[in-house]
């Protein structure tokens, strides 16, 4: 069985059930608008400090973000106990772990469409392709890692608690060269092609490593 | 007295001795004063802390392989033990801190990288608190000490890979006086002998965990009392 199909027909089957339940990608929306506005109120924010805080806020959501939608991942295999029937399928678990991580990336990625429109609209701060960019580079080794580990903890009790605390450390180096290429995106001092090109290092690493533990996570 | 407790009371005269060394015969730093005797123990536990977390790679490795108990029980032995050592290098790091840099703390990369550690492998030890044991959580644990891994590189490079505060390598660059590099490497064997005690008494304190879960479950114990490891419980 050809393992990019089966990534793709496991990607679509996830992005069609929310096509129809339209759960996820509202819920993440108002999410990520509220975030905004919690900003707004913890910090006095005017035109000469919103650069400099604009984008913590939008890691901060971001993260979160991230944090809700791969918490979901497995959630309705687990109820359905449907995991199981598609490891028993010829394909390959990777290219499960590879569909399922397609999927939760494009929710993110959806995620981002309202957020990043609306930290430049509430906070007055440049939208570029600087700034996309360097959010979707950062997206894939996100989705990637938040995957893995949320089919890590996928059968585990206390699985709520353990996300968070599994994955926040592992993003840290996207936040950090994230952090520094939306920095300097919004006029901040730092070089942004030094931190994309961190970016992208992280990207394929993590990638890599991730599709080599799926087999080891997902195989029961 | 058994053979663990001779290892235990020869690590703890070890670590003595050491203290005497730093205290007695390295020199006083010129420019720092005394307070720069806090570099002997904290460099010596940073390395302890590496090794012991390359004990949880290499039983996270082994156990994926082969569903090896003892492999997992090394992972876990060594989590514990790297954690209280990256604490103790975290904890002398912010004394010393405080009185060089005028802080307690500073964002620097080798001081962020370095809580980063620590906060993986804490929560590496929540994951084995917070599921069943069993096979399970022994592959989650394998995958995420194997994935916690990639910080301790970043730890160790991350002076010559940022600009820090953190004074950089001074062992490997030859920039210490020979008492104080003598000092520097007693120590720092005596720091790596007592985590390798620590370890394996984790070790034997694991297996009768793993026994008395065993024994629990209702399994029927085919030797009287096992000498070497038992089983897997699933």
């Amino acid at each position: 069985m050809n393992p990019f199909r089966a990534a793709i027909a496991v990607a679509r089957k996830d992005l069609l059930s929310e096509w129809r339940t339209r759960e996820m990608v509202p819920a993440l929306a108002q999410f990520v608008v509220l975030a905004l506005l919690i900003g707004n109120f913890g910090f006095q924010i005017d035109s000469r400090s919103a650069p400099s805080i604009a984008p913590g806020i939008l890691w901060l959501a971001l993260v979160f973000a991230g944090l809700i939608a791969f918490g979901r991942t497995f959630a309705a295999e687990r109820e359905q106990s449907s995991l199981e029937a598609m490891l028993m399928t010829p394909a390959s678990p990777v290219a499960i772990f590879a569909g399922k991580a397609l999927a939760a990336s494009a929710l993110l990625i959806l995620c981002e469409v309202v957020l990043l429109p609306a930290l430049s609209l509430f906070f007055g701060t440049p939208f570029s392709a600087e700034l996309v960019i360097a959010v979707l580079l950062a997206t894939i080794g996100m989705a990637s890692l938040g995957c893995l580990f949320a089919a890590v903890v996928a059968r585990v009790r206390a699985r709520e608690l353990l996300l968070p605390l599994l994955v926040l450390p592992l993003w840290i180096p996207f936040i950090v060269a994230g952090g520094q290429a939306v920095q300097s995106a919004m006029g901040l001092p730092g070089s942004y092609d030094q931190a994309i090109g961190l970016l992208v290092d992280f990207d394929i690493l993590f990638v890599v490593l991730t599709s080599l533990a799926a087999r080891f996570v997902l195989d029961e | 007295m058994n053979r663990l407790e001779k290892a235990a009371a020869g690590a703890v005269a070890l670590m003595l001795i050491a203290a005497a060394a730093i205290f007695f015969y390295a020199p006083t730093d010129y420019l720092q004063g005394p307070v720069q005797r806090i570099f002997y123990l904290h460099v010596s536990s940073a390395i302890a802390a590496f090794g012991c977390f390359a004990v949880v790679l290499a039983g996270g490795i082994v156990y994926l392989r082969n569903e090896s108990p003892r492999a997992d029980r090394y992972a876990r032995a060594g989590a514990l033990v790297g954690v209280v050592f990256t604490t103790v290098t975290l904890v002398m790091g912010m004394l010393w801190a405080r009185k060089v840099w005028g802080a307690f703390w500073v964002w620097d990369a080798r001081l962020t990288s370095t809580l980063v550690l620590l906060i993986i492998y804490a929560g590496y030890l929540l994951v084995r608190r917070l599921s069943e044991a069993g096979r399970q959580t022994a592959r989650i644990a394998a995958v995420v000490g194997i994935f916690g891994f990639i910080d301790v590189p970043v730890v160790y490079f991350s002076v010559d890979w940022w600009a820090t505060h953190h004074p950089g390598p001074v062992i490997t660059s030859d920039a210490l006086p020979p008492q104080m590099l003598a000092t520097f490497l007693f120590t720092m064997l005596c720091t790596l002998v007592l985590a390798a005690v620590m370890v394996v008494i984790r070790y034997r304190i694991e297996m009768l965990m793993d026994m008395k879960q065993l024994i629990a479950s209702g399994a029927p114990l085919t030797v009287a009392i096992p000498r070497r490891d038992p089983e897997p419980a699933q």
